[in-house]
């Protein structure tokens, strides 16, 4: 009994310690393979008009050169990034 | 939101699948090096240590009002297998949203000037001395108001935040050469101390003998205050 004790807490010891330094450690971790979450690299567009969004969808919104373009985040939830040219310019949208 | 664009080369970027500092890393396609979306500095591979150009963009407005202010906009849509579309109207990381969990891992990063899952704007200006500032604006500041006045470091700053549309923008209150103190009158229209009215949605002036004119943006995100203090924690916080 008392080794199980010890053992629980030389674990809980090492759990929390490690909880407790991660923010300082910038180790980099694999956490999914690469493009497991697909970034969108050949964006197609719609009108506003024919934009399927609720009216309080939340967007990303961007105007260069007045070309403007909406993103929706619930679409961005599951890309996180998309490869677009707006007005002219070579942009990357994160999310 | 930034320009691909990097010392004459353009780069296309996917989702590494890595994480550092509890948010995915990017990887450029063409050298592989792994980017902090956050920060948009590379952290590995040929290209660390460069960074990726800020861009100022609306970092949430409900659609109706980017409608009604950009009607010409393109909206961006993903036809996926078997012609159905993805569902543009649900948030999947709704569950991750309303609990107090933080952070990816579930390791928290605390700093206990705000609660963790507290939303902020997060604003960083250049320096004289080659630094930057950092400054948070808790949305909290935005129950009874939609704008700040503020400096920070050398810059005069605007904070816009309206919390119906959840609109938020940052500009710069430098006009044609002149400093100018901004105040709210209805929805998203301000007037400056000159009775120059502004919609800051677009940044531009309504009417008068100023229309057209434009209103600097600058980069701003809505963030977490965990993950904005995690990365910056030389931050100030807007009381």
């Amino acid at each position: 009994m008392q080794n199980y004790i010890l053992t629980l807490s030389l674990l809980l010891f090492v759990v929390f310690s490690a909880a407790a330094a991660d923010y300082t450690d910038d180790a980099i971790r694999t956490l999914l393979p690469f493009d497991a979450i697909p970034a969108i690299t050949d964006p197609q567009f719609v009108s506003a008009n024919e934009a399927r969004l609720d009216a309080d969808a939340p967007v990303i919104g961007v105007n260069f050169n007045d070309d403007s373009c909406a993103y929706s985040l619930y679409l961005l939830n599951g890309h996180e990034i998309v490869n677009d040219v707006v007005g002219g310019l070579n942009i990357a949208t994160t999310w | 939101m930034y320009s691909r664009d990097l010392e004459g080369k353009t780069y296309t970027f996917g989702v590494s699948g890595k994480l550092w500092r509890d948010a995915l890393l990017m990887y450029d396609h063409q050298t592989r090096s792994l980017w902090s979306h956050i920060t948009g500095e590379a952290v590995q591979g040929p290209l660390k240590g460069k960074r990726l150009r800020p861009l100022a963009s609306t970092p949430q407005i409900a659609w109706k009002t980017w409608h009604q202010n950009y009607p010409r906009t393109r909206v961006l849509s993903v036809p996926t297998r078997g012609g159905m579309r993805e569902s543009l109207s649900q948030d999947a990381y709704a569950d991750y949203h309303a609990s107090q969990r933080a952070g990816v891992s579930g390791m928290e990063y605390t700093d206990d000037r705000l609660p963790n899952k507290s939303l902020v704007i997060g604003v960083q200006v250049p320096t004289k001395d080659d630094t930057t500032q950092f400054r948070a604006y808790p949305l909290t500041h935005f129950m009874d108001t939609r704008v700040i006045n503020d400096t920070l470091g050398e810059v005069p700053l605007l904070i816009f935040h309206d919390k119906t549309s959840f609109a938020t923008a940052v500009f710069t209150r430098n006009v044609a050469g002149e400093v100018r103190t901004f105040s709210e009158q209805d929805k998203y229209f301000v007037e400056d101390n000159t009775g120059t009215r502004w919609n800051l949605i677009t940044g531009e002036v309504t009417s008068g003998k100023e229309k057209g004119a434009r209103l600097e943006r600058l980069p701003a995100v809505n963030i977490y205050w965990f993950a904005w203090a995690r990365y910056y924690p030389d931050t100030s916080i807007y009381r």
